[in-house]
C-alpha cells in the first residue's frame, strides 16, 4: 500500500514541525505540498523532499493525488480551511484552537461530517506516554475513583506580544490544552468552573489585554474537583506536571529533563532543568499524533480526538474567561460565550 | 539562659507532647499539667506536678508560661485567664471559631501586656522554613504563584467533625497560615470548591472531605490549596512557590530513604504517616521559639493576629461554598451594626 500523500497549510513553527515530522518519522505519510502565505524556503522543502511549494492554498485543495492535510496556519484561518479542505474531501488534521467560540467548531464539525472526511484536532499530549500511561491508570482502577486531578503547564518564557494579541488570549490558546486533559483524564465533563487570572509576568500582556497568569478550579460531572495553574514564563524551562489523585492513591507524571544526570558539589545537588520547549518535551507525541492520524486516514478508524472534544474544550476557555472578567463562578452550557467586560461584577 | 518556668493546660494528645518536648529542652523548666479529664496514671510522675484543676496552673505565681492544649471551646478562656494571671501563652489552633470570640481574647492579651504565639507549627518545620527563607532571599523572585497539597491519611471520627467547625477551620487554617507565611502577603479574596467523596458521613455532618480552594493575594500572587480527608498513601504535604525567577518545592518527608528496584516497579517509601511524624521537629522548634521571645522580650513568630487571619480567610472560604462565589476576606471583619 502507497504512503497517504499529504499537504501542509501553514508552515511557522509548528508547521515545519509537522511537516518535518512526517517526512522524518511517519513512514506512512508521503508530504507532496507546503502552503504559506509567507512562502516557503526552497532549501528547506529540498531538504524534505517536498516538490510543491506555493503561498496559494489551492495547490494542496485542487491536487487530486492529496488525500489528507494538516492545518498549522494561525487559529483565525483554521475553520475557514477546514471548510474548504472537507468542501475538497480531503482528511483534515487541525491544529488547536480550531476557534474561539463554540459556533464556528461545530460548522467545522458539521462540514467535515458532511463531507464524510476525518477530522482530528491538535491536542498532542493525549499521545504522550506518559498522559497515556496516566489515563491507563485511571481506566485500570488503580487510582480508584478519582477525587482531585491537578494540572500545572508553564512555558519558559513569554510569547512576543504580536503573538499574545492575534492567540486569543491564555485561556483559549494555552489553558486549552488543560481543559482538554482534565476530560480525557477523567473521562469526565466539565460543569463549572473558577478562574482567577493575574499580569505578573509582563505588564505589556496586561495591555494587550490578557493574562498570563491563571488559576483555574474545576467541578466535573463525575463529582470530582481540579485546579489548572498556568504561567507564561518559568525562567526554568517548560513545566509540565499532571496529578490524579483518588481513592486508593494518586498518580503524577513529573517533568522531562535533557539528561538524567544529577552534580553534587559543594554548592548543592543540580539537576538538569525540565526540557525547554514543547517541541522537546512532547517530541514523541506530536510523531504519535500524525502518526495515528495517518492511521485512522489509511484504516478508516475513527480519529483519537476530534471536534466534539475541540469544542468541549473552547467552551471551557469561553467560561474561564467569562469567570475571569465577570469574577464569578460559570457553568458550562449551550450558551456560554465569554463576555467582554466586567458588567456582572 | 535564664531558666522559665511553665505550665500545660490539656493533657491529651498535644499536651502530651509538648510535655515530653518541655522536658527534654534546655533552659525551660516543665512544673505542672493541669487537665479535669485525665487520671494521669501513665504519665511519667516524678517532677511534674499533675492536678484534674487549671486553677493549679494559673494561680501559680511560679509559673511564667502557659501552654494552652486544652480542647478548641476553652481556648479562649484559658488564654484570657492565663493572660489575666500575667502568664505568657502558647495556644494550640484555632483561638476561637468565633472571631469575635477570638479579637476579645487577643484584646484581653494586649492589656496584659503578655506573649501570644498560636500553634501553626509547620511554620517552623524546617523544610518551610527553608522554603520561607528562599522567598525572602529573593531565590525564586517576585511571588506569583503558591500551591499547597495536604492530604490527610485517614478520614477523623464523625464526632470530630461534628464539633471542628468543618474541613476550612479545623483543616485547611494550616495552609491558609501557610500561604500568608510563604507569600508574606495577606488573603484578599478566597474561591472554594469542597465535595463528599471519602465518606458520605461527613456529608451528613453537615462538612465536606475534599476541596480546591484558591485565592487572590495582596501581593498580586495567586495561591491554590489541594485538600483530602484521605490519602491511603499516608500524609501528603507539598508545597511549591513560584515566582518570577523560578519556583521551590517542598516533597513529602518519607521515614527512610530506600528505592526498592525489581521486576515489579521501582518503588519508594511512603509518606511519614500522619503530622506526630512529619511535624516531630516543628513542634520542638516553635517551642523553643516561643521561650526565646519570652526571654529576649521578642514578637512571637506566629501571634494572635496570625490566628485571627487565618480564622477569617478559613470562614471566608466556608461562605465561598455555602454561596459559590469568590468571597473577600475582610481583615476588620464585618461591620458592626448601626446604632438606632
Amino acid at each position: 500500500m502507497k504512503p497517504t500523500t499529504v499537504g501542509v497549510i501553514g508552515i511557522g513553527r509548528i508547521g515545519r514541525m509537522h511537516t518535518e515530522n512526517l517526512v522524518h518519522a511517519v513512514p506512512d505519510a508521503y508530504v507532496k505540498a507546503v502552503v504559506d502565505l509567507k512562502g516557503v524556503d526552497p532549501a528547506w522543502a529540498d531538504g524534505l523532499g517536498i516538490p510543491v511549494r506555493s503561498t496559494n492554498v489551492d495547490k494542496i485543495l485542487k491536487d487530486p493525488e492529496i488525500e489528507a492535510v494538516v492545518i498549522a496556519a494561525p487559529s483565525g484561518l483554521h475553520v475557514e480551511l477546514i471548510r474548504r479542505a472537507a468542501a475538497a474531501a480531503k482528511h483534515i488534521f487541525c491544529e488547536k484552537p480550531v476557534a474561539f467560540e463554540p459556533a464556528p467548531v461545530e460548522q467545522a464539525q458539521a462540514a467535515a461530517a458532511a463531507a464524510g472526511v476525518k477530522l482530528q484536532v491538535g491536542f498532542n499530549r493525549r499521545f504522550d506516554p506518559s498522559i497515556l500511561r496516566m489515563r491507563q491508570a485511571v481506566q485500570a482502577g488503580e487510582v480508584g475513583e478519582i477525587h482531585q486531578l491537578r494540572v500545572t503547564n508553564r512555558d519558559p518564557k513569554a510569547p512576543p506580544i504580536d503573538f499574545v494579541k492575534q492567540s486569543g488570549g491564555l485561556f483559549f490558546d494555552f489553558a486549552i490544552h488543560d481543559f482538554d486533559m482534565m476530560r480525557f483524564l477523567s473521562g469526565s465533563e466539565i460543569v463549572e468552573l473558577f478562574a482567577v487570572g493575574a499580569v505578573l509576568v509582563d505588564p505589556e500582556i496586561g495591555k494587550a489585554g490578557d493574562v498570563d497568569t491563571a488559576v483555574i478550579t474545576v467541578r466535573l460531572a463525575n463529582g470530582a474537583l481540579g485546579v489548572i495553574d498556568c504561567s507564561r514564563q518559568t525562567n526554568y524551562g517548560y513545566d509540565q506536571r499532571v496529578e490524579v489523585f483518588g481513592s486508593k492513591g494518586s498518580i503524577i507524571v513529573e517533568n522531562t529533563t535533557p539528561t538524567s544526570v544529577v552534580c553534587s558539589s559543594k554548592s548543592g545537588v543540580v539537576a538538569d532543568k525540565p526540557h525547554e520547549t514543547f517541541v522537546e518535551r512532547y517530541r514523541e507525541a506530536f510523531i504519535a499524533e500524525l502518526s495515528g492520524f495517518v492511521a485512522a486516514v489509511r484504516e478508516g478508524s475513527p480519529v483519537r480526538v476530534g471536534a466534539s472534544d475541540a469544542l468541549a474544550a473552547v467552551r471551557a476557555a469561553g467560561a474561564a474567561k467569562a469567570s475571569h472578567e465577570t469574577h464569578l463562578p460559570v457553568r458550562l452550557s449551550e450558551d456560554v460565550q465569554p463576555t467582554s467586560g466586567g458588567q456582572r461584577r | 539562659m535564664r531558666l522559665i518556668t511553665a505550665g500545660i493546660l490539656g493533657a491529651g494528645r498535644i499536651g502530651k507532647i509538648h510535655a515530653n518536648n518541655l522536658m527534654a529542652m534546655g533552659g525551660v523548666r516543665l512544673k505542672a499539667i493541669a487537665d479535669p479529664y485525665v487520671d494521669f496514671k501513665e504519665w511519667p510522675g516524678g517532677t511534674i506536678a499533675t492536678s484534674r484543676h487549671p486553677e493549679d496552673v494559673l494561680k501559680d505565681a511560679e509559673i511564667e508560661a502557659v501552654l494552652v492544649c486544652s480542647p478548641t471551646p476553652s481556648h479562649a478562656e484559658f488564654t484570657e485567664a492565663a493572660a489575666r494571671a500575667g502568664k505568657h501563652v502558647f495556644c494550640e489552633k484555632p483561638i476561637a471559631l468565633d472571631p469575635v470570640r477570638v479579637r476579645t481574647t487577643l484584646k484581653t492579651v494586649q492589656q496584659s501586656g503578655v506573649k501570644l504565639q498560636v500553634g501553626f507549627n509547620r511554620r517552623f518545620d524546617p523544610t518551610f522554613a527553608r522554603v520561607r527563607q528562599a522567598v525572602v532571599n529573593g531565590e525564586v523572585g517576585e511571588v506569583h504563584l503558591v500551591r499547597i497539597t495536604a492530604r490527610d491519611p485517614a478520614a477523623p471520627p464523625i464526632e470530630y467533625v461534628k464539633s471542628s467547625g468543618g474541613m476550612f477551620v479545623d483543616m485547611t487554617i494550616h495552609d491558609f497560615d501557610m500561604v500568608r507565611f510563604l507569600s508574606g502577603s495577606e488573603v484578599e479574596e478566597v474561591h472554594a470548591y469542597g465535595a463528599v467523596l471519602v465518606d458520605p458521613g461527613i456529608g451528613k455532618a453537615g462538612d465536606i472531605d475534599t476541596a480546591v480552594t484558591s485565592m487572590r493575594l495582596s501581593n498580586g500572587a495567586l495561591a491554590i490549596i489541594e485538600n483530602s480527608r484521605q490519602a491511603v498513601f499516608g500524609y501528603d504535604q507539598r508545597i511549591e512557590v513560584f515566582g518570577s525567577k523560578g519556583g521551590i518545592e517542598a516533597h513529602n518527608e518519607t521515614p527512610a530513604r530506600t528505592v526498592l528496584r525489581t521486576g515489579a516497579g521501582i518503588r519508594s517509601e511512603n509518606p511519614l504517616y500522619f503530622f506526630l511524624e512529619r511535624y516531630q521537629r516543628s513542634f520542638v522548634i516553635e517551642l523553643e521559639a516561643f521561650f526565646s521571645s519570652i526571654r529576649e522580650d521578642k514578637q512571637p513568630p506566629a501571634g494572635g493576629a496570625d490566628g485571627l487571619m487565618a480564622l477569617l480567610v478559613a470562614l471566608a472560604a466556608k461562605q465561598s461554598l455555602l454561596e459559590n462565589r469568590p468571597v473577600r476576606v475582610e481583615p476588620l471583619g464585618p461591620p458592626a451594626p448601626k446604632k438606632a
